[in-house]
């Protein structure tokens, strides 16, 4: 439901303006609103103006930003050690933190470029190292020649390294030999081997063709392969070692001073955030006024509080919500538990304005029905109440699956019940096997009383919804929309009549005289709403004609489930028949659970919901604390 | 030969509905898509908005359905 606002002002002298500000954040439970300020009426020799802070306060205010500015780089370059705040209380030493910042900034931009540094070089030995590891089986096939020149290249693909090996033969006149493989990481890479005179043509070659050579620190190109090994081996153990104990120093720095300074962080967003929010104060000569909203049953807890505070200096006043505060109202929504799960239905809808209706009770009371009504069998409702029930349990409260598994949970009760009344289990399974018999009627052999029945829950529903739409209207103190949307209700009521009449005739029911009565309304409502009043009768006749689908749907669901008994029956065999049905019944009820659910909710957010819903309201957020 | 007509009748009345719902999803479904990578806060409209053009095809079918039953 929506929660009641209240409209306050809240009036103290200039100097407890940052105090009182103070005490509304801590509370979280007050949204100021500027605009409010527009209709404020002041004696004559009174100027109201946005407050302008004084050269103290923008100096404070100034300093704050850079130190934010600052301590926020340092957290970035400090490693996350633990999510811990220290309890210390940063407005005493922040300005011992002021002189440590710069110096802890400058440490920490040090290690952490030596640290990257120290990375990069062990990634590379790492990538070369995978490259000559993979070449020393190649060179095992070489001739023990001391003439022999070897070249270590990273080949795009096959079709490249045999363009290679063409190009290679040609420039060498055939003195030369190259093999390949892949490394660990899927790279193709090939030895080259050549005699010490074609080295250079080859080297050009190689450029030419843009094919990268492995190259390695010139302290180690010298050295036999097997030993370049050993020796980028150790290269990497070091390198390793170094990295550790630079990221050993720079934890030691983090875990030392990260608590501080994120306390300090929360402090100066806190602060920053008040003197922010001094722009939507205003000032006279000697006072300062905020406006704003509040829940209702808040005031008298928050003017206590102010009164505790401030001795009385400082003074909240609710104010009368006028007609024209109407769309301005910021809307809260709270519903009691039943309801609370569907909120993540209604939240799929921008937010209702404050002068409207939550939509989550209604679809609390409707949603799970239609579903129902639609899927309704017993077997499948026993599924999905297990299904309901395991989300439930095994998540969290008030998150979004268990959530989804209450609603589920409600929705297969009703699905049950539904069930039990059209007398199907897995379809027809429930007739066959233990001579299940329906209720009320069998759905897939009535189809006429089917469509009558999801008429009637159309028109309940409709009607419903139009009467909420003449409350709405009430409400918001429109007395002559009121009279024309109950106008628009009587003529549906008579239309349906004049409908149930001529299909099927009764005594009491004429309907000549029923058409007669709509022929009378028609020309109230095209005065009152225009040329289009017989179009929105048209289209809420329309809007009933649309819940058919609860028949359209179930009955093809119903189909399905047959279908599924048959042809597991026609197997002849008892493990495949359960295997055939049991997979297309799994289809049957994937397909039951969205189809409902998406139908449902349409005929909320489209049928019913347009009738009376006006949304578009406006959220309400309250100043609070970023960091309780 | 009049039943093959009335259920000639009844395959149209549902036939041509689902055509024309699948057109209307194909389209609806390829801008839902595109408006999701870029809001996809958006999914539970989208799924709606899919589900509106199913009505054609619903209403078909209740035709083709009175059709076979009644006449």
């Amino acid at each position: 439901m929506i929660i009641r606002m209240a409209k306050v002002e809240i009036v103290g002298p200039k100097q407890d303006l940052l105090s009182t500000l103070d005490l509304l954040h801590n509370r979280g439970i007050f949204q100021p609103d500027p605009k409010l300020m527009e209709r404020v009426e002041l004696a004559e020799d009174e100027q109201l103006q946005t407050l302008v802070l004084d050269e103290n306060e923008l100096r404070e205010r100034s300093f704050f930003q850079d130190m934010q500015e600052r301590v926020t780089n340092l957290l970035e370059l400090l490693p996350e050690v633990n999510n811990g705040i220290s309890p210390l209380q940063p407005l005493p030493v922040m300005g011992l933190l002021d002189e440590l910042v710069d110096q802890h900034l400058a440490t920490a931009r040090d290690q952490v470029r030596s640290l990257n540094e120290c990375r990069r070089n062990a990634e590379e030995l790492q990538h070369d190292l995978s490259f000559w590891e993979a070449l020393e089986p190649l060179l095992e096939n070489l001739p023990k020649n001391s003439n022999l020149e070897l070249f270590g290249v990273t080949i795009r693909d096959s079709r490249q390294l045999h363009n290679l090996d063409s190009l290679l033969q040609e420039r060498t006149q055939g003195r030369c030999y190259i093999s390949s493989t892949t490394t660990t990481d899927g790279t193709l890479i090939g030895l080259i081997a050549t005699d010490r005179g074609s080295a250079d043509g080859l080297r050009q070659a190689l450029t030419a063709e843009k094919v990268p050579e492995l190259s390695l620190p010139e302290e180690l190109a010298g050295l036999p392969l097997p030993q370049r090994i050993t020796a980028l081996h150790d290269n990497l153990k070091s390198q390793l070692g170094q990295c550790n104990q630079l990221e050993g120093r720079l934890m030691d720095t983090s875990r030392r001073w990260r608590p501080i300074y994120r306390s300090a962080l929360v402090w100066l967003e806190e602060r920053l955030a008040l003197y922010r929010a001094t722009a939507t104060a205003y000032t006279t000569r000697l006072c300062f006024i905020v406006q704003g909203w509040m829940a209702n049953n808040e005031v008298d807890r928050l003017q206590d509080d102010l009164n505790r505070s401030f001795s009385g200096r400082v003074v909240l006043e609710q104010l009368a919500i006028l007609e024209e505060d109407l769309d301005q109202v910021p809307v809260m929504l709270r519903n009691p538990g039943y309801f609370a799960p569907f909120e993540i239905l209604s939240r799929l809808l921008p937010l209702p304005k404050y002068s409207s209706y939550d939509p989550t009770p209604l679809l609390g009371l409707f949603f799970p029905v239609l579903f129902g009504m639609i899927l309704g069998d017993i077997g499948y409702g026993l599924i999905l109440l297990l299904l309901a029930f395991f989300l439930a349990r095994h998540f969290p409260a008030h998150t979004l699956t268990s959530d989804i598994g209450k609603v589920l949970g409600i929705a297969a009760l009703y699905t049950l019940v539904f069930g039990i009344l059209y007398g199907e289990l897995f379809g027809d399974l429930g007739e066959t096997w233990l001579g299940l018999h329906p209720v009320w009627f069998d759905r897939g052999k009535t189809v006429v009383p089917m469509i009558v029945f999801s008429l009637t829950v159309g028109v309940v529903h409709i009607l419903l919804g139009m009467t909420l739409g003449a409350l709405t209207e009430l409400r918001r103190h429109q007395p002559r929309k009121a009279l024309v949307k109950l106008a628009m209700l009587v003529a549906v009521i008579l239309m349906v009549l004049a409908l149930v009449g001529w299909f099927y005739p009764q005594s009491w029911l004429s309907t000549g005289p029923l058409l007669i009565g709509v022929g009378i309304l028609m020309p109230v409502l095209i005065a009152a709403e225009g040329l289009l009043a017989p179009l929105e009768l048209l289209k809420t006749m329309g809007n009933i004609i649309s819940y058919v689908r609860i028949m359209a749907i179930g009955f093809s669901s119903i189909l399905l489930a047959m279908v599924a008994n048959r042809l597991g029956g026609m197997t002849g065999d008892i493990m495949v028949g359960i295997l055939v049905g049991g997979t297309l019944h799994a289809f049957n009820l994937l397909l039951g659970v969205f189809a409902p659910t998406v139908h449902s909710l349409r005929l909320h957010y489209v049928e019913f919901f347009s009738k009376f819903l006006d949304l578009g309201g406006r959220r309400f957020e309250p100043w609070q604390k970023r960091h309780p | 030969m009049e039943k093959v007509w009335i259920a000639f009748a009844a395959a149209l009345a549902v036939g041509i509905p689902a055509l024309a719902t699948a057109w209307a999803q194909s389209r609806i479904g390829a801008a839902g898509a595109g408006t999701l990578a870029e809001k996809p806060e958006l999914t539970g409209a989208i799924i709606i908005l899919v589900a509106i053009p199913e009505t054609m095809v619903i209403l078909g079918f209740v035709v083709a359905a009175m059709i076979l039953l009644m006449l």
